[in-house]
């Protein structure tokens, strides 16, 4: 399974799910559907790096990167999903329509 | 010796919120402004040798981190910014408790900015940006008003989309070269320069910048984020936030990690040039101050990275030097806007007149800010624009220069009506009353203003001070 | 095992992961969305262990197949208790908005996969042979997009020597080698804990 391509078997399915979180990202009109997708971006990148790592024979490296990265997207969990619940403390809704009063 | 930077605010942070009794608020806020005023005395006066990367704590802990010349007005930037946030924040807070949060908040900020500065490996450096990044969020929601709620919500949404770009950059350069420090992946750059995969990585890290940098066709976030934040943090934000995480860290990659090459270098005249364009058009016809403010930002910021993209060393001295007199600069003009904002009850313009009588010492800095912003000398951004626009000049960019020059006429242009509208004409009911703001708020205004005017005429009787800029620029690699 | 069959094992389970991750966004409810992404973080953790990474498996199947739903489920049940108005998606709005995605990851996928058997190199691997395989290719084909693949994605004395390098352990890695991180690390959990006490904190006096 060494073979250059066989890497790029990962590297497609890490950029398939890395174009269905922006995709999710844009679309989505609830806000925790939002971060969810969120989420989906940061799998694709921990993919990517697992992948890296095993085809360059650091994973060792990657998977230490792989857990950092980890780490840090739970804490940014964490305060989106703060920020989300103080919102609706305010609004008493998740409709992601309410978001659009910022833009312009 | 190096590490101080990080620990110490983190030991602070840590001691502040460990006693059970809580710390009063104030006094925290007294921490967080002697850690600043120490951090400028040691970039200034540099006592015993302390950039040297060694000293007794790595014997036992591997701290990968240098700081030349260029980390250094990095760490002077920061600690004038985060002074001046902390006295916007002194008593801009209805509750102590808020206060505190903030200081504690600040002082996180403050360890993912010194260490942005000081890193030297690709990974390490995203994940110091991500601190800087998640201190920002909880900065401009720390008051839990809804449209900064909304705002942090945004600007989250688009950092995480910012992150996720850079490290899958930085994974496909872990592939080529096995390691992530700066050395050698710039080695493996250069090894393999012009594959299709370095490019999409290369590609990918700076998109990522440009995102967190607030650049245009990446800015949308900018102007909400930094509005919707109370104005401590605006001030945060404008001054330093976006500038650490996007620029700073696109001038360190370009000089030590990827090189300048052609490609890049279009791709930043273009983003700059438009960035300088867009960001002015769209501030002239803005009613908030802030809104103004932010979109001033990024026209701003488009000069630096026009400076970087010249790719000779009179650019990168220019762009350095438009760094630190923007993050000046800007946070003037926000800790204005707080001055107004606080006695006016709004940032909106169509509510203020006729100020300037009224509040005079923040008329008087806001006219120094919003001149050496349009680049009148002999203030102090006069000289760094001049620098960039012969830099451009020299390079054979004369488009660009062109394109500099005509904006700084429409950023005097929109700043004269800013300034017109706010403090010159008649008082509006609401501004009919106001006097000058509170002496925190002052005193940090003359601050920046004196920084702003005493470089700006010292600079050209001042050898060792261009000096000491070429050194900032010789001594990055 | 042959390779063969390995690669076979690896194919289906990153169309596993992909088909979650399709799921976990277009599910209508958001419910099953927050579980979708725990087993597409399960199926990413068994593809790590398949690339040599328990490590990372581990941690990513106890925090993101756990933890993280965990924690977007109590948001969820609390947003439900909060919540005035009924729950904002439909099935049919849902369906609405979402159909383009399958039909696009398909297309890209098909894309890709084209573009990877009939560039031989792939993604650039460490071996020679496919290098010099592919140049020999690329001279004999008309101008085309791709450069050709260029050795230099070679392992070995090709490279300086790294401190890394024979460092086959995760925790040596982790806990000697990269302290800057580590120190990054604990701010950010430091932060995030900040962030819920100062945005959820209900104040004292109400």
């Amino acid at each position: 399974m060494d073979s250059p391509s066989a890497s790029s078997l990962f590297a497609i399915a890490a950029v398939l799910v890395f174009i269905a979180g922006l995709y999710g990202i844009i679309a989505s009109r609830n806000l925790i559907r939002t971060l969810i997708c969120v989420e989906m971006l940061a799998k694709a990148v921990t993919l990517f790096i697992i992948t890296a790592g095993y085809f360059s024979n650091r994973i060792a490296l990657a998977q230490t990167l792989a857990i950092t990265v980890i780490i840090i997207e739970v804490a940014v969990t964490a305060v989106a999903v703060a920020v989300v619940l103080a919102l609706f403390r305010h609004e008493k809704s998740i409709d992601a329509t309410i978001v659009r009063n910022l833009k312009g | 010796m190096l590490a101080f930077f990080v620990l110490v605010p983190l030991a602070a942070l840590i001691l502040l919120n460990v006693p059970r009794k809580a710390v009063p608020a104030k006094a925290a806020a007294a921490v967080a402004l002697v850690l600043c005023i120490a951090q400028a005395a040691v970039v200034i006066i540099r006592p015993w040798d302390v950039f040297v990367n060694g000293g007794p704590l790595n014997h036992y802990f591997a701290f990968a981190q240098n700081a030349d010349p260029l980390s250094m007005v990095m760490l002077l930037t920061i600690a004038i910014v985060l002074f001046a946030a902390m006295l916007v924040a002194w008593d801009g807070f209805a509750a102590a408790r808020q206060l505190f949060n903030f200081t504690s908040v600040l002082l996180i900020a403050l360890i993912g900015m010194n260490g942005t500065s000081l890193v030297r490996d690709l990974f390490t450096l995203y994940v110091f940006l991500e601190v800087t990044a998640i201190a920002s969020f909880i900065l401009i929601a720390v008051a839990r008003g809804r449209d900064a709620l909304e705002g942090a919500f945004k600007y989250i949404v688009l950092s995480a989309v910012a992150s996720a770009l850079m490290v899958t950059g930085i994974a496909i350069l872990l592939l080529a070269g096995g390691a992530t420090d700066f050395a050698t992946v710039a080695q493996a750059v250069r090894a393999s320069a012009g594959h299709v995969y370095i490019r999409l990585a290369i590609g990918a890290f700076l998109c990522g910048l440009f995102i967190k940098g607030g650049l245009v066709p990446f800015h949308g976030w900018v102007p909400a984020a930094y509005s919707s934040a109370p104005a401590a943090t605006s001030v945060i934000l404008a001054g330093i936030g976006t500038k650490m995480s996007g620029i700073y860290a696109l001038i360190r990659v370009t000089t030590s990690v990827f090189g300048l090459n052609p490609s890049v270098q279009q791709a930043l005249l273009l983003i700059g040039a438009v960035s300088i364009l867009v960001g002015a058009f769209a501030a002239l016809g803005q009613k908030n101050l802030k809104w103004l403010l932010s979109y001033s930002s990024i026209s701003q910021v488009g000069y630096i990275v026009l400076g970087l993209a010249c790719g000779t060393p009179l650019g990168m001295l220019g762009a350095i030097f438009h760094f630190f007199n923007h993050a000046v600069l800007k946070s003037l003009l926000f800790v204005n806007s707080a001055a107004l904002e606080d006695r006016v009850g709004s940032t909106d313009m169509d509510r203020m007149g006729g100020l300037g009588t009224r509040m005079p010492f923040t008329s008087v800095t806001a006219s120094v800010g919003a001149l050496s912003t349009a680049g009148v000398p002999p203030l102090s951004g006069f000289w760094s624009k001049l620098i960039i626009i012969i830099a451009l000049w020299q390079a054979h960019f004369h488009v660009y220069a062109a394109i500099a020059i005509g904006a700084s006429v429409l950023t005097l242009a929109y700043m004269l009506v800013m300034q017109r509208r706010i403090f010159f004409g008649t008082a509006t009911d609401a501004s009919a009353a106001v006097t000058e703001t509170r002496f925190a708020l002052v005193f940090s205004e003359v601050l920046l203003a004196a920084i702003t005017v005493g470089i700006g005429i010292a600079i050209p009787f001042m050898p060792f001070a261009l000096d000491t800029l070429k050194t900032v620029v010789a001594g990055i690699k | 095992m042959t390779p063969g069959q390995l690669l076979a094992i690896n194919a289906v389970l990153l169309a596993a992961v992909v088909i979650a991750a399709l799921w976990t966004i277009i599910t209508a409810r958001i419910v099953y969305a927050a579980v979708g992404l725990a087993l597409t973080s399960a199926t990413i953790a068994i593809v790590m262990f398949m690339l040599s990474s328990p490590v990372a498996g581990v941690f990513e199947l106890s925090v993101c197949a756990g933890l993280i739903p965990a924690i977007f489920l109590s948001a969820i049940s609390v947003a439900r208790r909060m919540t005035a108005t009924a729950e904002t998606e439909t099935a049919r709005d849902q369906l609405k908005r979402f159909w383009p995605l399958p039909i696009i990851v398909v297309l890209v996928c098909i894309v890709l996969l084209v573009r990877t058997i009939t560039f031989s190199g792939g993604m650039p691997g460490h071996a020679a042979p496919a290098a010099t395989e592919s140049a020999g290719q690329e001279s004999n084909k008309p101008p085309t997009t791709q450069p050709p693949v260029v050795p230099p994605f070679v392992s070995g004395p090709a490279f300086p020597p790294l401190p890394i390098q024979a460092e086959q352990d995760v925790r040596t890695v982790f806990w000697s080698l990269r302290h800057m991180e580590i120190i990054g690390q604990i701010v950010i959990l430091l932060a995030g804990a900040f962030a819920v006490v100062v945005l959820l904190k209900e104040p004292k006096n109400g």
